[in-house]
């Protein structure tokens, strides 16, 4: 006969996890909406930056321009910046994105290439370590919601990794949000930019959205086409020069939505658990209690056939 | 005619505006730029910008970027920014000594020590500037 004590022991254990798990859900819940404001707040920056690429393209052809963020290198080393969470307990997150930063490192190492890591989250960073992987500089204890400090922070390293031609690609391998469910990781290349990335000004910007209490997400393509320049706009340096400035803040700009991306998929990620773990714990709570009342119900029923056996012995 | 200024960072609008006159760090050296200015497109280097407003004058720390002028508007897009009011001058000081010190200590050969180092000792000047220091050059 199952121990009554032992089984009422274990329903209060599970009913304080499933207290936890429900707060560290309504925690996660409610930092989506500090992420959807900082989100907001980067749309002005990020519409000027299209608005000026795109009027910039007009005046200059970027095959043409040579540039040290935009030249492409004979390339030797990668780095590759992973970005991972501080923190466990949010489902499949660090690990989908470990798997895919081990995945793309041994395609490198196929095609012989070197690699060196900069890492974001404390997950990536014990992993790696571990595994006395070439790390060239890891960021931990970043704010949950990523600020412009952190990512201009981490993009100056990058720039100076580039230019001293320590490294001579990067690439970023973060998480992509999808939807509250789904988020997949996956790689960009951030260094050396891309004229075409450039060129082509359908860059979305994505932001969350809090509907009816259930966190939701929009991608709309950044307009570039707002305005054309008057034809007489005084270019007071030339066009390339001007380009060779802009650069890094489109480099920062890239840097920072891939962090804020990961931030939302690791909240939803957590959100996403926690509710599983709580969800389970009810239905354990559920289990215990009905083999809890029949072990109950045999010890009755036991000691009434004792009384009655007894009886009956008279 | 006065003048609309916006300076944005990419998280945040830093300032935001009516002013007279407006003095940028371009990477081609300062730039005044006033009432009924003709379109304009520069590049900003790391430095201070400076705004008038009536009598008063405003500094801003700027950490590159650049700025449109266009209809009395100009638009500041840089990679940070600091309002010179909101800057400690004395940890200013200090941070831009220590960036001096870290530049001198820097080997030759190590490259990217070096852009680094530079990029900082940059910020910090730029810093203490705003913060109204002042720097022998």
């Amino acid at each position: 006969m199952p121990n009554l004590k032992l089984i009422r022991d274990r329903i209060d254990s599970v009913k304080n996890t499933r207290k936890i798990t429900e707060a560290m859900r309504l925690v996660a819940a409610a930092k989506v909406r500090r992420a959807q404001e900082q989100v907001n707040a980067t749309r002005p920056f990020a519409n000027c930056l299209a608005e000026v690429l795109y009027n910039l393209q007009s005046r200059l052809k970027f095959e043409d321009v040579d540039l040290p963020l935009l030249k492409q290198r004979e390339v030797k080393t990668v780095g590759l910046l992973v970005v991972s969470g501080d923190r466990g307990l949010c489902g499949g997150y660090n690990a989908n994105i470990i798997k895919q930063a081990e995945a793309r490192i041994t395609e490198l190492k196929a095609d012989g290439y070197e690699y060196k890591l900069i890492l974001v989250g404390r997950k990536a960073a014990q992993y790696y370590e571990r595994r006395k992987a070439p790390i060239a500089q890891t960021y931990i204890g970043l704010e949950q919601i990523p600020t412009a400090d952190e990512a201009s922070r981490i993009a100056d390293y990058l720039l100076s990794l580039f230019l001293s031609e320590t490294v001579d690609r990067v690439e970023l391998i973060y998480t992509k949000f999808v939807s509250l469910i789904n988020s997949r990781p996956v790689i960009q290349t951030l260094l050396p930019l891309s004229p075409q990335g450039l060129e082509s000004s359908d860059d979305e910007i994505f932001h969350l959205t809090s509907k009816a209490g259930h966190f939701d997400i929009e991608r709309e393509p950044v307009s570039g086409q707002s305005h054309d320049y008057p034809r007489d706009m005084i270019f007071e340096q030339d066009p390339t020069q001007i380009l060779d400035a802009l650069l890094p803040l489109y480099l920062n700009n890239q840097l920072l939505r891939g962090l804020q991306e990961s931030a939302a998929s690791e909240l939803a990620s957590r959100m996403t658990a926690m509710n599983n773990a709580s969800d389970n714990a009810s239905e354990l709570v559920k289990t215990l209690t009905l083999s809890y009342n029949k072990a109950r119900q045999a010890a009755i029923t036991q000691e009434l056939l004792e009384v009655v056996a007894g009886a009956n012995a008279l | 005619m006065s003048l609309s200024v916006r300076v944005i960072a990419p998280d945040k609008t830093v300032w935001k505006g009516e002013a007279q006159e407006v003095i940028l760090p371009s990477i081609t050296g300062q730039i005044g730029i006033l009432g009924g200015h003709a379109p304009l497109l520069t590049a900003l280097d790391i430095g201070v910008m400076r705004v008038r407003a009536e009598k008063d004058w405003q500094t801003i720390a700027l950490m590159g970027g650049f700025a449109e002028v266009e209809h009395n508007q100009v638009t500041i897009l840089v990679n940070g920014a600091e309002q010179g009011s909101k800057i400690d001058q004395e940890t200013a000081k200090q941070e831009y000594e220590a960036a001096q010190a870290a530049v001198n200590a820097v080997g030759a050969e190590d490259r990217q020590g070096k852009i680094q180092a530079n990029q900082a000792l940059r910020r910090t000047r730029s810093r203490f500037q705003a913060a109204g220091g002042m720097v022998k050059s």
